[in-house]
């Protein structure tokens, strides 16, 4: 019976991570592989792709598109976290804006990101942060919101009142007591919130899109231009070298904390 | 005026900075939505709008392309998370006993998840293409022929088997934990009983994560749905607008056609479509809990 687990584990896994195995497959071959063998057995694996990748710039700079993507989840993320954490705790503790705030945000998680887009392309536009990482940084912010605020309400609420009550007795203020006692116990927490934000913040698509055009894409919008590469066809043991890299950074983090990710996904839902 | 407490103050500056960012974000934006929305407005117009009442939004409804993008999308969300959550479903309890106790395989199963969407969709470019791609290849040596995927005819089939494989993970995942959560002294009292196991499953199991496969198959509606990236990476609009969705329709009457207003009132419509949604979801449980309560 276990052997028939495996076995539909096996396949599942297979299909489901198709397209990853795929690509990382075709990035090791050459072009001359590529158009004699499209099966998945190497034959003379090389790392010819990633060099030209990493070493040719003139045309489409990888280095950019993985920098911009780094500083604008980066700012996407700890933003989120910075305003989310002293809300939550408001929200915990003294109920203020349990009622009205903490559902709305949740619900942002719902509504389609393109009716947010193109009011901000004009606001953008008007205030100059058009193809900006800041700008960038700013929206991914409004996209890691409602989870990040879920986690930090879900993370407060496990602390036992009593502890900061005791530092309340001792006439600690507010900011003091989230710095000095709820940010040590619920850091694991925050951890998990900032590693998931900066995964969605990174596959991020749609805003990366439509706000940015030369200084600020993201690597999400530029391993698209290595599809539409010079004159012919699509040169595809590059395109996977730079899809390959651009995966790379997410794939990583999500395995880092993946134990944790479950709860994390959910947290929104279970409780909004 | 009411007396605020000390508590209640402090609560407000807590709550200050998030406040404030959702109103330069949210309601700024929400505002010139409206505006632009009732206004005959271009790219070189941006500034001075004219207003013109509701003829944008009679615009939308009379373009046969809006009713096509939402029936897409209406189609994309419902299939998409009826075979994800029963997928994820399936595997979550056929797997359980490897799954829990090799905790490796969790991660394998959610590597999809980590991979962006709009990555996925240009890697089925390549999984998918004629010469270079292997599965038409291993198509063709196996059985002697492979499918056009993209045709127009085949698209649609295409994106939902991608968004599946992509998305049934996250289906899995929520499963998985509410399953294992469920105590084992309820199977075993049962099993005392002399229930089969599926007896079991059917009446005991399924009946206690009917919350979880409610959630999951809302959240995954919600995301099929508003789908965007993998479709536009993959197909973008698809041909003859065969694989626009809604998300697509609104991004495409924005920057191809300048039509401004008209994409403005589309998103508009959209949004109010998912506060209704929304609102209509929250209201349906409230009934159902209160309905529960009173019986």
């Amino acid at each position: 019976m276990n052997i028939l687990r495996w076995i539909v584990f096996a396949v599942a896994a297979i299909a489901m991570n198709f397209p990853v195995i795929v690509t990382l497959v075709t990035s090791f071959k050459s072009a001359k592989e590529i158009a004699m063998n499209p099966g998945l057995i190497l034959q003379a694996p090389t790392l010819a792709n990633y060099a030209k990748v990493l070493t040719d710039t003139s045309r489409f700079n990888i280095y950019a598109y993985l920098f911009n993507s780094t500083v604008a989840a980066f700012i996407g993320s700890l933003l989120a976290l910075l305003l989310t954490l002293p809300a939550a705790y408001a929200i915990v503790r003294t109920g203020t804006g349990r009622k009205h705030l903490l559902p709305v945000v949740a619900n942002l998680r719902a509504v389609p990101l393109v009716v947010f887009a193109i009011p901000l392309y004009m606001m953008f536009q008007f205030v100059g942060l058009l193809d900006t990482r800041i700008g960038l940084g700013l929206i991914l912010t409004i996209v890691n919101l409602p989870l990040s605020l879920m986690m930090m309400v879900n993370a407060i609420s496990d602390i036992p009142g009593e502890i900061d009550e005791a530092a309340r007795m001792d006439r600690a203020g507010a900011f003091v007591i989230l710095r000095r006692i709820v940010r040590p116990v619920i850091r694991p927490a925050m951890v998990t919130a900032f590693i998931f934000g900066f995964i969605t913040a990174w596959n991020e698509y749609l805003f990366g899109l439509m706000l940015t055009t030369r200084q600020a894409v993201p690597i999400t919008v530029g391993a698209s231009f290595f599809f539409s590469a010079s004159g012919g066809g699509v040169q595809w043991g590059i395109a996977s070298a730079v899809m390959v890299l651009g995966a790379l950074p997410p794939a990583i983090l999500g395995c880092l904390i993946y134990r944790q990710l479950t709860g994390s996904m959910t947290a929104g839902a279970v409780k909004g | 005026m009411m007396r605020t407490t000390p508590q209640q103050r402090e609560g407000r500056l807590l709550l200050a900075p998030l406040v404030a960012f959702l109103l330069i974000f949210l309601s700024f934006p929400a505002l010139v939505d409206i505006v632009y929305a009732l206004s005959d407005v271009s790219f070189q117009t941006m500034r001075a709008p004219e207003l013109i009442g509701f003829r944008n939004f009679g615009a939308v409804l009379a373009d046969p392309e809006f009713w096509q993008a939402c029936w897409f999308s209406l189609r994309f969300g419902l299939l998409t998370a009826a075979i994800e959550c029963a997928l994820g479903l399936a595997l979550a309890i056929f797997l359980s006993p490897i799954v829990s106790r090799h905790g490796w395989t969790t991660a394998i199963l959610m590597l999809p998840m980590m991979v962006a969407p709009s990555m996925v969709g240009l890697m089925y470019r390549l999984v998918l293409h004629e010469f270079a791609g292997p599965l038409p290849y291993y198509l063709t040596l196996w059985f002697g022929t492979s499918p056009a995927f993209l045709d127009a005819s085949h698209a649609f089939w295409t994106l939902v088997v991608v968004e599946v494989l992509q998305w049934t993970p996250f289906a899995f995942l929520l499963f998985h934990v509410a399953y294992i959560s469920i105590p084992s002294e309820i199977r075993e009292a049962a099993a005392m009983d002399k229930a089969g196991p599926w007896h079991i499953l059917w009446r005991i199991e399924l009946p206690m994560m009917k919350a979880t496969i409610a959630i999951a198959l809302g959240i995954r509606f919600i995301d099929g749905f508003r789908v965007f990236d993998n479709v536009f990476a993959l197909t973008g609009a698809g041909a003859g607008g065969s694989t626009m969705s809604l998300s697509i329709y609104i991004y495409q009457s924005f920057f191809k056609g300048g039509q401004i207003g008209q994409a403005v009132a589309a998103s508009a419509l959209l949004f109010f479509a998912s506060l209704v949604v929304l609102y209509g979801g929250a209201l349906l449980k409230s009934y159902l809990e209160r309905r529960r309560i009173a019986a």
